[in-house]
């Protein structure tokens, strides 16, 4: 590593450790900046305002003095970190591809130096990281653009994604449901009844889906349910039908793991003194159960949400290789694979946007669901 | 609760959880099912003089029987042999980046946790930023970084897995050694004028084991299953449970089923998946029996 | 906690209701045809592009001077209407057909033959396959002389004056050699008709003067630059292939190319559309559908990434009435097994190769699947510049350590060839050579230790490097157990991707490294250039100047015979090429003399085989492919066997299925899966 990048890495961790230190006054100015830059330059990317500096500029300030004046602290907190770490993930990515073998222009055909040379300069692609790195954040922010795909010729990276994402996004958003919804059923009965017989049958059902690699219950899936039986297509895309055999193929593994959570928040929640409580003024069971044993005892599973979710849209290359899903989870392994340098910056931002965005609703959903949490906020301010 | 849990550590908490694990029907069959595995996988192909190289084409692809018990795969290989070495491998990525990433994630986070101050929310912060980043891509990437000089060797994905599995374990660390840090014993030693290192060496880590060995457990199948991906893609090692179950996923079709092709990787890392997640929550429920009746 | 519930609930409506979403708007007709293509191609421009999957789709939206026959896979004329040849074989003119149309209504036009072809050697386009039209006069001038006249001057100006800094005004030939091959001189200054560059790079004792050095190289330089710069002005405009008028072609070769006409129906020679390509902002996307301009069969109609390229019939297409099929879907599936139950559940209709390997035995039994000899050679190359394959007696062994037989018919099992040579069967003319390999354990074993490795002593581990594919890890174990069983090695199969393969190869960091080779055209000539001294694809440090000669002569007999160098190039075995040159000399008339000239240009070829064989090895030749998939009865039109006008039967070597041949005769279809 030369001195240069090490520099910067450092240079990059620190700013992102940077509101460690920073008092609540100075967080509230860094967070502010970032978020108004954030909106300012997200709204140009769309192009829907003939890209003008004017306009970024005029977005800018009032979103900046708003969240300055109104944001809360924690909020800025978590944002003056946030953003920085997507320009550090920028560079460390490039940084672990450029050290990789191989580069993007390596064909069986030997190409001269020259033309290299001519198709480094035509993707914007020099032989230097930092200077990749240079371009890329310049085309990101100043053209609002993910950059040209080099082995998908003719496209640029949002080209590729925009059409992919809704697709992970409705496969990924299915598999959540029903991972969610099975987990919650077979976690609420192995809960409610612990060491009976309903307890070891569902666990060792949800066991399943984390006890084989989810590829060969879906090819299991595949012979039975499309090949004997002939009720879903084995692979493709373009129907409801193409989508339950993927989805539950995604769902298992978390289904099982959000039934251990449950079933672990259920034994405890069951023994709380305010259940105990209940019981003795002769509750039926199932308004215990409901009413106060509930939240308790799927809260830890609603803050494995946030991870599930990012896996799942992460995760789910495996399925889309097996069942020929258009998705984003392609281009994640294809881009790295084929070192096509663009992709695989534009699909690591997106999903770092996703995780991000998914860990901050569970946030949410966790402060709403348990009290606790909110109070340790407020304290935490 | 609290208070209870607090004497049975001082009491000897490998102990008391040892007394509960063994209670506990489920973590016990795990744990003899594991052992029974580890030792068929390292054990029995010496014992049998399994070989599972050789090829002999002519014999490709034949039906399990008396002279190879697995039936033999599309090069004539003995299947049994295969899957046996296969699991040596399997379980060795398993432990070695378990073992590493175990490594990472107690130095860092007793480091974290005993210091505290800003080093504590400067280290936990990168801890976050990592989680930020999309860890099986990382994995592939580490992986390419490797390709060139791997030559097929384990090594590279042993690292890779190990790396991207620290974190969780770097931060449940980070919180029991905070809550060490204010106990009696922890500060009758600091009093008595030990140094940082002995304290977080002779009293601190003791105290950890339970967590560590929970977490350990939990992070061996996965790292299991995430080799088995990386198999799926090509980039996986050599011969191993996921290489074998990524090939014999292709032969099972209605049209022809070479079944034990996938049935027998399958059955075994099925078993030792089963076993470790079982023995993972056994152990949690004994280091931490609060969510037990 | 209702609350919740209900919350929940709403996601997961909300979840669903966007599925629906994403879905529903993707209603379109099914198509009549569906293949499996195996990848996505990278491009669809046909100058840019490499690689089968791309050219099946670029075959059927682009036609070229010529097409494919789909019963004889002769060429037959396509946008040109018919063609004329010189006596001495180096002049064609094409005529073009008044109704052939772009898409976009354009009349097709001799210009947009001539600007295309251009384009392919175009030195700032960097065609991978330019090399292909090199024997087009100016082609290869107009291609390659600007860039070796740069780096000639880059050497004139910074690198000699450098050397002459370290060395003095003059430096021992030793030092010189390592000078020149550090530079690439013998490749930038090849085929100089300049007598003191041939005995520069020829020095092997004395002094070299390096003021000398600077003169010759200048003037070589300056000579490329003059030659550059006029077929620069003259490819495409008035040389080379130029339009004499809207719907004439004249085509120009430097010597008379048996496979020329078989060549412009290949896909980098198909038409592209310059007012497309030349509106500013389109040069690197004009070949998306919402763009694209084609003359062929079938129209681009969209191009969905990973997961279908739609193609319809071309309605302005002069020969719409032959084309039968509507809509045509190109399936990029990449995992073998999904794709195999795209065709078993009548998800494709076509799966050309990619099936799960194991499953032959029973795949080959059914009526739809086929097999059938192809033009390619698989086999490993050897590293030659480092131990222990720099012995040629080693490489040797290693040939005849391997059972190829047991890979063909216990591991392949569709009917491959064993391969002791490199160039496949079916060369209509091309009489191979004799070749050394075999299996011989016991002589392998012997030269072993001739090399100073008895029982491969003082061998350290060998590497078997292939990329990632199933396919090729079954090959490279039973290679490396072989190697094993039979000499006592120490072998290791081992695999990268292809990026980084590729990078391994080039590097020279390997031992053995798998590589498949298929030809371009049916002819030896394209698998005996890739060994050529610094050739791209050679990459095993081989390197062989009798071999070059030969390669370089057979490019243009005429010449060699002319130039009297016959005699004069001193092979071993060439009593065969002796009587041949003597037929030519001897030979009666122009057609008659052509005759014999094609006869020699083959005795020349195999003779370069043989040197390749027998004084080289550079690698382990190991199979002949065929190829093999699985296409649905009622696809008809599809052809692995070839029917020539006179009733000749012949093989498809080369796997081309012109979608414009195919049809689906409804009648036929039959369950794919069970009974």
């Amino acid at each position: 590593m030369s001195g240069l990048e090490f520099v910067l890495l450092l240079a990059g961790l620190g700013v992102v450790t940077l509101p460690v230190w920073l008092s609540r006054a100075a967080v509230r100015v860094v967070g502010s900046f970032w978020l108004g830059l954030a909106v300012a330059l997200g709204v140009r990317a769309t192009g829907a305002y003939d890209a003008s500096w004017l306009f970024a500029a005029a977005v800018f300030v009032p979103v900046a003095a708003l969240s300055w004046v109104a944001g809360g602290v924690l909020l800025l907190r978590r944002i003056a970190f946030l953003l920085p770490s997507l320009v550090l993930l920028i560079y460390v990515t490039t940084l672990l591809m450029y050290k990789a073998p191989g580069n993007p222009f390596a064909n069986e055909r030997v190409a001269s130096p020259q033309v290299e040379a001519l198709l480094r300069a035509q993707y914007g692609v020099p032989e230097d990281a930092t200077e990749f790195f240079g371009i890329y954040l310049r085309r990101l922010v100043v053209e609002g653009t993910l950059g040209p795909s080099i082995k998908v010729q003719g496209r640029r990276v949002e080209d590729l994604l925009r059409p992919a994402l809704p697709v992970s996004l409705a496969l990924g958003g299915l598999a959540l449901v029903l991972a969610a919804s099975l987990g919650l059923l077979l976690g609420l009965r192995a809960g409610l009844k612990p060491h009976s017989l309903a307890d070891h049958g569902s666990m060792a059902l949800a066991m399943v889906g984390i006890s084989l690699p989810n590829f060969v219950i879906g090819a299991g899936l595949i012979v039975v349910f499309a090949l004997e039986l002939g009720w879903l297509p084995v692979a493709g895309w373009g129907s409801l039908r193409h989508l339950w055999l993927p989805a539950i193929t995604l769902a298992l593994p978390y289904a099982a793991y959000i039934a251990r959570l449950v079933r672990a928040g259920t034994i405890e929640a069951m023994q709380q003194d305010f259940v105990r409580t209940a019981r003795a003024k002769g509750l039926p069971e199932r308004e215990i159960v409901f009413r106060h044993a509930f939240r308790a005892a799927v809260a830890p599973a609603v803050s494995f949400l946030g991870p599930a979710a990012a896996g799942i849209m992460t995760g789910s290359f495996v399925v889309e290789i097996l069942f020929g899903v258009p998705g984003m989870g392609q281009w994640f392994v294809k881009g790295a694979i084929n070192r096509d340098y663009s992709v695989v910056l534009g699909t690591a931002t997106i999903y770092f946007a996703l995780i991000t965005l998914f860990n901050f609703a569970v946030d949410l959903a966790q402060s709403w669901l348990d009290p606790r949490v909110r109070d340790a906020d407020r304290e935490a301010v | 609760m609290k208070a209870a849990r607090r004497s049975a550590l001082e009491v000897g908490p490998g102990m008391r959880a040892w007394a509960r694990l063994r209670r506990n029907r489920a973590a016990m069959a795990g744990g003899w099912l594991l052992i029974g595995t580890s030792l068929l996988c390292f054990v029995l192909p010496m014992l049998l003089g399994l070989d599972p190289q050789t090829t002999d084409p002519v014999r490709h692809l034949e039906a399990p029987g008396p002279d190879a018990w697995l039936g033999r795969d599309s090069l004539g290989r003995d299947y049994l042999a295969r899957v046996l070495v296969g699991g040596r491998t399997s379980l060795l990525v398993g432990l070695v980046a378990t073992a590493a990433s175990v490594t990472i994630g107690v130095l860092y986070g007793m480091v974290a946790g005993y210091y505290g101050g800003w080093l504590d929310e400067a280290m936990m912060r990168l801890v976050d930023f990592l989680y930020g980043l999309p860890y099986m891509f990382i994995v592939i990437l580490i992986m390419l970084l490797f390709s060139e000089t791997a030559r097929g060797e384990p090594l590279p994905v042993f690292v890779a897995l190990g790396l991207v599995q620290w974190l969780t374990m770097a931060r449940s660390v980070r919180g029991e050694t905070r809550a060490l840090r204010e106990r009696e014993f922890v500060l009758a030693a600091r009093s008595s004028g030990a140094g940082d290192a002995r304290i977080l060496l002779r009293h601190v880590l003791p105290n950890l084991l339970g967590v560590i060995i929970v977490y350990a457990t939990l992070t061996v199948p996965a790292v299991i299953i995430l080799e088995s991906f990386l198999s799926f893609l090509g980039l996986g090692v050599d011969l191993s449970w996921g290489q074998l179950v990524s090939e014999g996923v292709d032969v099972v079709n209605p049209i022809q089923s070479y079944w034990w092709l996938l049935a027998a990787p399958s059955a075994l890392l099925a078993t030792t998946l089963f076993s470790l997640n079982f023995l993972g929550d056994g152990m949690r429920d004994a280091f931490d029996p609060r969510g037990e009746a | 906690m209702m609350r919740t519930l209900a919350a929940l609930g709403l996601v997961a409506l909300a979840a669903l209701a966007a599925v629906a979403l994403t879905l529903g708007a993707s209603v379109e007709a099914p198509a009549n045809f569906r293949f499996v293509n195996g990848t996505e191609p990278t491009t669809l421009d046909p100058q840019r592009l490499t690689g089968q999957p791309g050219g099946r789709v670029v075959s059927a939206i682009f036609e070229g001077l010529a097409r494919y026959d789909e019963r004889s896979m002769d060429p037959v004329p396509g946008a040109a209407e018919h063609w004329s040849v010189s006596a001495d074989g180096r002049r064609y003119e094409f005529t073009l057909r008044d109704d052939a149309y772009w898409s976009d209504g354009t009349p097709v036009t001799a210009q947009d033959f001539a600007w295309s072809w251009r384009r392919l050697q175009d030195p700032s386009f960097a065609a991978e396959y330019a090399y292909i039209l090199h024997f087009v006069r100016f082609a290869e001038e107009y291609n390659l002389y600007g860039g070796q006249a740069d780096r000639l001057e880059a050497v004139v100006e910074t690198a000699l004056p450098a050397l002459r800094e370290a060395t003095g005004p003059r430096v021992a030939a030793v030092e010189w050699q390592r000078f020149a091959a550090e530079h690439e001189l013998a490749d930038l200054a090849n085929a100089s008709p300049d007598p003191e560059i041939a005995r520069l790079l020829a020095a092997e004792s004395g002094e070299i003067s390096l003021e000398l050095a600077a003169r010759t190289v200048g003037r070589e330089a300056k000579r490329r630059r003059a030659v550059f710069e006029e077929a620069s002005r003259r490819f495409g405009v008035d040389g080379g292939v130029f339009a004499t008028g809207d719907k004439r072609l004249v085509v120009e070769l430097d010597a008379a190319t048996p496979y020329f006409i078989t060549l412009t129906a290949f896909y980098p020679m198909l038409p592209s559309p310059r007012w497309v390509i030349d509106v500013p902002g389109n040069e690197l996307d004009w070949f998306l559908p919402e763009k694209i301009v084609t003359n062929g069969p079938f129209r681009l109609e969209s191009w969905r990434i990973n997961d279908k390229i739609r193609l319809v019939k071309s309605p302005n297409y002069w020969g719409r009435d032959e084309v039968r099929l509507e809509r045509v879907d190109v399936l990029p599936t990449e995992h073998q097994a999904t794709a195999l139950n795209l065709y078993l559940t009548g998800g494709a209709d076509w799966l050309p190769g990619s099936y799960p390997s194991d499953l032959v035995d029973v795949l080959r039994q059914r009526d739809d699947f086929y097999a059938q000899a192809g033009l390619s050679v698989y086999f490993y190359k050897l590293n030659t510049t480092r131990p222990p394959f720099d012995d040629a007696r080693v490489r040797l062994a290693i040939n005849l350590a391997i059972d190829r037989t047991e890979i063909v018919e216990e591991v392949l099992r569709l009917g491959q060839l064993p391969a002791t040579r490199f160039v496949p069967p079916g060369m209509v003319g091309y009489p191979p050579p004799d070749s050394p390999i075999g299996l011989d354990v016991e002589r392998a074993r012997r030269l072993l230790a001739e090399a100073g490795h008895p029982e491969g002593r003082g061998i350290e581990e060998i590497g078997i490097l292939y990329n990632t594919s199933e396919g090729h890890k079954k090959i490279a174990e039973v290679v490396a157990d072989q190697l094993r069983r039979n000499l006592g090695l120490d072998v290791r199969a081992y695999n990268q991707e292809w990026q980084s393969f590729l990078t391994t190869v080039r590097n020279l960091d390997y031992d053995m490294s798998r590589y498949g080779w298929t030809g371009d055209y049916v002819d030896p000539n394209t698998f005996l250039d890739m060994w050529l001294t610094g050739g791209g694809n050679n990459n095993t440090g081989w390197s062989h100047a009798g071999f070059d000669r030969l390669v370089a002569a057979a490019a243009d007999v005429d010449a060699f015979v002319r130039s009297g160098q016959a005699s004069a190039i001193g092979w071993k075995r060439a009593a065969r090429v002796e009587r041949a040159i003597a037929a030519v000399e001897s030979a009666a008339g122009a057609d008659g003399r052509r005759l014999a000239l094609a006869r020699l240009r083959m005795e020349i070829l195999r003779e370069a085989e043989a040197i390749l064989l027998q004084d080289g090895l550079p690698m382990v030749p190991v199979y002949f492919y065929v190829n093999s998939g699985l296409v649905a009865p009622e696809v008809r039109g599809f052809y692995m066997e070839t029917v020539k006008s006179d009733g000749a039967r012949g093989v498809n070597l080369q796997n081309w299925h012109p979608l414009r041949g195919i049809w689906i005769d409804r009648a036929a279809r039959r369950p794919r899966l069970g009974g």
